[in-house]
């Protein structure tokens, strides 16, 4: 589900683009983040909590809590709720805390 | 608030905590132990939490050794419910100059004599360790796998708890604003909680250990030294060993829950008990760590945070009595190794204020040292 209008503020949006998520594809729109896409296309489960592996879902939306942690293009711990969503883009679900290496 | 007590133990770190257990398990009752705000709020707390053996001078290596020996078996030995986190993953010293490598050479070989089970370790064997570290500029290094790094928290409060279990009386959010003499001895502390009588103050407050010393109108050869660490967020284990650099001035670890402990120091910063963070640091130690271990540059901080280093001339502590004071004993001066000498600490000034023999002589420890001029030099410290 997409807000199409509201009272304050005005959405430009941008091309319509492609991208994977845990291999299936997916479309949103260039200038969207990568979480508001998935949340557009009903994916609400980004991450799971470290100890306890519950599931953790777009909370801050500012890129501070770290509840939205998945891996992009093979980088872990991407803050999806303010990374632009890209053509092309690889989106998996992380498992554990993220590897440097 | 307790009136009397027989000893009053300032400062609620490691080297308090430990003190107050150690007298308790030699017997002694109604030991009073003060903290300003919450244990471990101190240096303990903001430390970079390792725990290594591999030291320069044989009195250092038998501190560290009998530290580490205790904080291998602390869980079991102080009955604590949770865990002290002390993982032996082994410290990875890296030299940056000949100099710095025939050192190395002398130090292991010491360390080797006094069982300590270190090793002179090529660029290439020391690429086996951490196989991302970056050996440009570097010499050689050294290695002992029995050193490592805990949770400093959970071991003061390990100490802590079980100083209470043995009857020791832990006030916090207490602050000692002075110190009662007769004649030249000790008869009491006044704090912000009331007044308490006792003949023996063990002044063991890190940081602001000098100022506790001008309570008793003793001008201690101390300053401390605002030292600075950063922290990532957590991520899977990359990184065992603590990675360390004198020449490069830093540290680096990575602990159980994933986050990258990094520090270093500054030797030209204002002497003002500041702890705030700066700027300068943050710059400085990313660009250092980097260049040492490069997977570093995708890590994110969490934050960063300052403490003190309680620093004496020669960088060594001052453990024992004050001559012209009767009743007041030192614990104080670390210079940046007080959690890895913590057990030794409590353990020797128990001993001391006991007037038993000491565990390891550290006579030379004393604060006359500064007064006769016969300091000591240890050529391993950051």
């Amino acid at each position: 589900m997409r807000i199409q209008e509201h009272p304050i503020l005005s959405f430009e949006r941008g091309e319509k683009v492609f991208f994977t998520y845990n291999g299936k594809k997916l479309e949103g729109y260039e200038g969207e983040t990568i979480a508001a896409a998935l949340h557009a296309a009903g994916i609400k489960v980004l991450s799971h909590s470290i100890e306890h592996l519950k599931p953790r879902g777009f909370y801050c939306a500012i890129g501070n809590c770290s509840s939205c942690f998945m891996e992009v293009n093979g980088e872990a711990n991407v803050r999806v709720c303010v990374e632009p969503l890209k053509e092309g883009m690889v989106v998996n679900t992380q498992i554990g805390k993220g590897d440097l290496l | 608030m307790i009136k009397t007590a027989e000893v009053v133990i300032i400062g609620g770190g490691i080297s308090g905590s430990s003190i107050a257990y150690n007298l308790a398990k030699k017997g002694v009752k109604n030991i009073v132990l003060l903290e300003k705000a919450y244990l471990s709020s101190g240096a303990t707390g903001r430390c970079g939490a390792g725990i290594r053996q591999q030291w320069g001078t044989e009195m250092n290596c038998r501190i560290a050794k009998l530290s580490c020996d205790f904080f291998e078996r602390a869980n079991e030995e102080l009955d604590y419910e949770e865990d002290i986190e002390f993982k032996q993953e082994g410290y990875l010293l890296l030299s940056s100059t000949d100099k710095e490598h025939q050192q190395f050479i002398k130090n292991v070989e010491l360390q080797n004599s006094l069982g300590i089970p270190s090793k002179l370790l090529t660029l290439e064997e020391a690429k086996e360790i951490v196989p991302f570290l970056n050996t440009e500029g570097l010499v050689s290094a050294t290695y002992c796998e029995k050193d490592g790094h805990l949770n400093p928290f959970h071991a003061t409060q390990a100490y802590a708890n079980a100083a209470e279990r043995l009857g020791v009386k832990i006030y916090k959010f207490t602050e000692v604003t002075g110190i009662l003499i007769e004649q030249g001895k000790i008869r009491g502390v006044k704090t912000t909680k009331g007044n308490i009588a006792t003949n023996i103050v063990v002044n063991a407050a890190g940081g602001y250990a000098q100022l506790i010393g001008k309570m008793v109108k003793l001008d201690l050869p101390l300053y401390s030294e605002r030292h600075q660490i950063l922290v990532t967020e957590p991520m899977e284990t990359i990184l065992k060993p603590m990675v360390m650099s004198f020449s490069l001035n830093m540290y680096c670890q990575q602990v159980p829950h994933g986050g990258v402990i990094m520090g270093r120091g500054d030797e030209n910063e204002p002497r003002d008990f500041r702890i705030t963070s700066s700027w300068q640091f943050l710059d400085e130690m990313t660009t250092t760590v980097t260049k040492l271990l490069p997977p570093l540059k995708n890590a994110r901080l969490l934050r960063q945070w300052g403490g003190l280093y309680n620093m004496t001339p020669d960088r060594q502590p001052i453990y024992g009595a004050v001559d012209e004071i009767e009743g007041f004993y030192l614990a104080v001066g670390y210079s940046g190794h007080g959690l890895m000498f913590g057990p030794a600490t409590g353990l020797l000034m128990a001993e001391i204020i006991l007037q038993e023999e000491c565990t390891i002589p550290i006579d030379m420890l004393h604060l006359n040292r500064f007064r006769k001029g016969e300091l000591i030099f240890e050529p391993s410290v950051v």
